[in-house]
């Protein structure tokens, strides 16, 4: 183990912080809309933290350090292009101001004003069923990076992680998104802290002009003439055709767009907040942060990859996604393992329990709720709601642990988000903009929005299909359905059309 | 080296530490302050 005393005592002073935080905010919740949207007393500056908290997991950091490691800083164009969809949201207010102001709880209830109970309970399902296959992997990658980064006994993965895991679930389940939201402060603050003390103590061990020389070198070929000490993608160049080329950028473009309007995790926040215009504000105002989500692990793991080439290669235990986690472990000194650690530790916690809640609302919100005759009682809908949460952190521990990763970690979370992203995108936008969109329509947006995607999941190992193919037909076949459905079947009622 | 993308990179990643660090403490002041304020409001709910 890397790790000596004063890391032990950053780590568990943090932990008991932020468990004694959760727990504190418990005695404020009253029922489900304290519980799921925090009563939406959350201002500005508390969304952005809550935001940026929940959008950076230890599985962000784990698959941006392997695009660093493989595409250099090319690999962090993603994160400029997302940088761009949110504030272009936010700066026009895009989907985000009408959802705000139709006072939902979740995107699917929406659909429940605009196209009917069946859409409301077929989206939720989309939802709940794209959110929980994107998040099945969190835990595995996150315990990966402690593994790597801490030296622990990989045995230990499995029990580190259902600890973790049971922390977050204990205050989660309790305090829904008022503990959240606390947490998700505390977490920031020391996820912040880590990011900027690593990127500088990075910088500061592999030098950047070395790092720069190193990465043109690897790409030239002028390095030794072998795999591991090679780039096989333009390290500054994401158009570069060995890189992520133009088709693939436009389809994250897109994508993006979708998961700044349709991302339920986010949406939540805006959900949360006072008014559409805080909730315009949070956008433009985090969305720099997306650059630097991707750019400072990318710059961890391309300074792995240069360090590694440096000394002759990756060693066999290594791959590109743990190469960068165990590199940090060479490069920081005592007390300063702890503090990332720590702020690992908090990324992972804030992720987890945004996301817990999140898929919990949803499922109790729209597929539980509309298929009962009686409404429960608030203490009842309560209890539910935090059953839920447990039945999600259950199916995280044993789908996370034993789930193997198909390949590049960032493209399972791309398609998996995209089973539902492309649809409930369509209907969405349909919903908000487009009167002439009715039931018919929506249903046929949603089940054809799914086919590309899980085509890519079922069908990806027998027959190669590119991601920005599989992501690009399920936009286009989502909003055929939805243009079609609409047009073959009756115009809606005029009840059914949001005021705008 | 002084490529264009090279340059463009640089800045970024330079402005991305900076801004990581200026938004610690802005935000964390005032999120900390609405915090506060937030408590503040749900007490007044639980009084009987």
């Amino acid at each position: 183990m890397n790790l000596t005393l004063p890391d032990w005592i950053i780590i568990i002073t943090y932990l008991i912080g932020c468990l004694a935080a959760g727990l504190w905010m418990r005695k404020f919740v009253r029922g489900v809309e304290d519980f799921a949207v925090a009563g939406r007393e959350m201002d500005v500056n508390l969304g952005i933290a809550s935001l940026a908290a929940t959008e950076l997991g230890l599985v962000t950091i784990m698959y941006t350090g392997q695009l660093g490691y493989e595409k250099g800083f090319a690999g962090s164009m993603i994160g400029v292009i997302m940088c761009i969809a949110i504030w272009l949201i936010g700066r026009t207010g895009f989907v985000i101001g009408p959802l705000r102001d139709a006072g939902v709880m979740t995107i699917p209830e929406l659909f429940q004003k605009r196209f009917g109970s069946r859409v409301r309970w077929l989206a939720g399902l989309f939802v709940v069923l794209g959110g929980l296959l994107n998040m099945g992997i969190f835990l595995r990658l996150g315990g990966e990076f402690l593994v790597s980064a801490t030296g622990m006994p990989p045995g230990w993965l499995e029990w580190v992680m259902t600890v973790l895991l049971g922390l977050v679930l204990i205050y989660t389940a309790l305090g829904g998104m008022l503990s959240v939201l606390v947490t998700d402060y505390l977490q920031f603050l020391v996820m912040g802290v880590g990011l900027v003390v690593t990127s500088v103590l990075v910088i500061d061990h592999i030098g950047w002009i070395n790092l720069v020389e190193g990465l043109t070198t690897a790409w030239t070929g002028g390095g030794a003439a072998h795999s591991v000490t090679q780039m096989t993608a333009h390290p500054f160049n994401p158009f570069h055709a060995s890189s992520f080329g133009w088709g693939y950028l436009l389809w994250q473009f897109a994508l993006n767009i979708a998961v700044a309007t349709t991302w339920q995790t986010q949406i939540s926040r805006v959900l949360a907040t006072k008014n559409a215009d805080t909730a315009k504000r949070m956008y433009r105002q985090t969305a720099f942060y997306y650059v630097g989500r991707f750019l400072l692990p990318g710059l961890w793991g391309a300074a792995a990859f240069v360090w590694y080439a440096q000394q002759g290669g990756l060693p066999k235990e290594l791959t590109s996604l743990t190469a960068m986690p165990h590199y940090l472990s060479l490069v920081l000194p005592v007390g300063v393992i702890g503090l990332v650690v720590a702020a690992m530790l908090a990324a992972e916690m804030s992720t987890d329990s945004g996301y817990m809640l999140t898929w919990a609302t949803v499922i109790y919100n729209d597929l539980i709720t509309p298929c009962l005759r009686k409404p429960l009682a608030p203490k009842q809908q309560l209890l539910l709601t935090r059953l839920l949460v447990l039945a999600i952190a259950i199916f995280l521990l044993f789908y996370g642990l034993w789930y193997e990763l198909p390949g590049n970690a960032w493209d399972y979370l791309a398609v998996t988000g995209n089973i539902y992203l492309a649809s409930v995108f369509t209907l969405l936008v349909a919903g908000l903009y487009w009167p002439r969109g009715n039931a018919t329509g929506a249903g046929a947006a949603l089940i054809l929005g799914a086919i590309g995607p899980l085509a890519f999941l079922l069908l990806g190992r027998t027959y190669p299909i590119a991601p920005e193919v599989a992501g690009a037909f399920s936009f286009g076949l989502a909003a055929l359905g939805m243009i079609v459905g609409s047009l073959l079947t009756p115009a809606p009622s005029t009840q059914c059309i949001l005021p705008r | 080296m002084h490529t264009p993308a090279v340059i463009f990179w640089t800045i970024l990643l330079f402005a991305s530490i900076l801004w990581y660090g200026f938004l610690v403490f802005y935000v964390g002041i005032k999120a900390g302050r609405e915090i506060r304020t937030m408590i503040a409001e749900l007490e007044k709910t639980l009084l009987p």
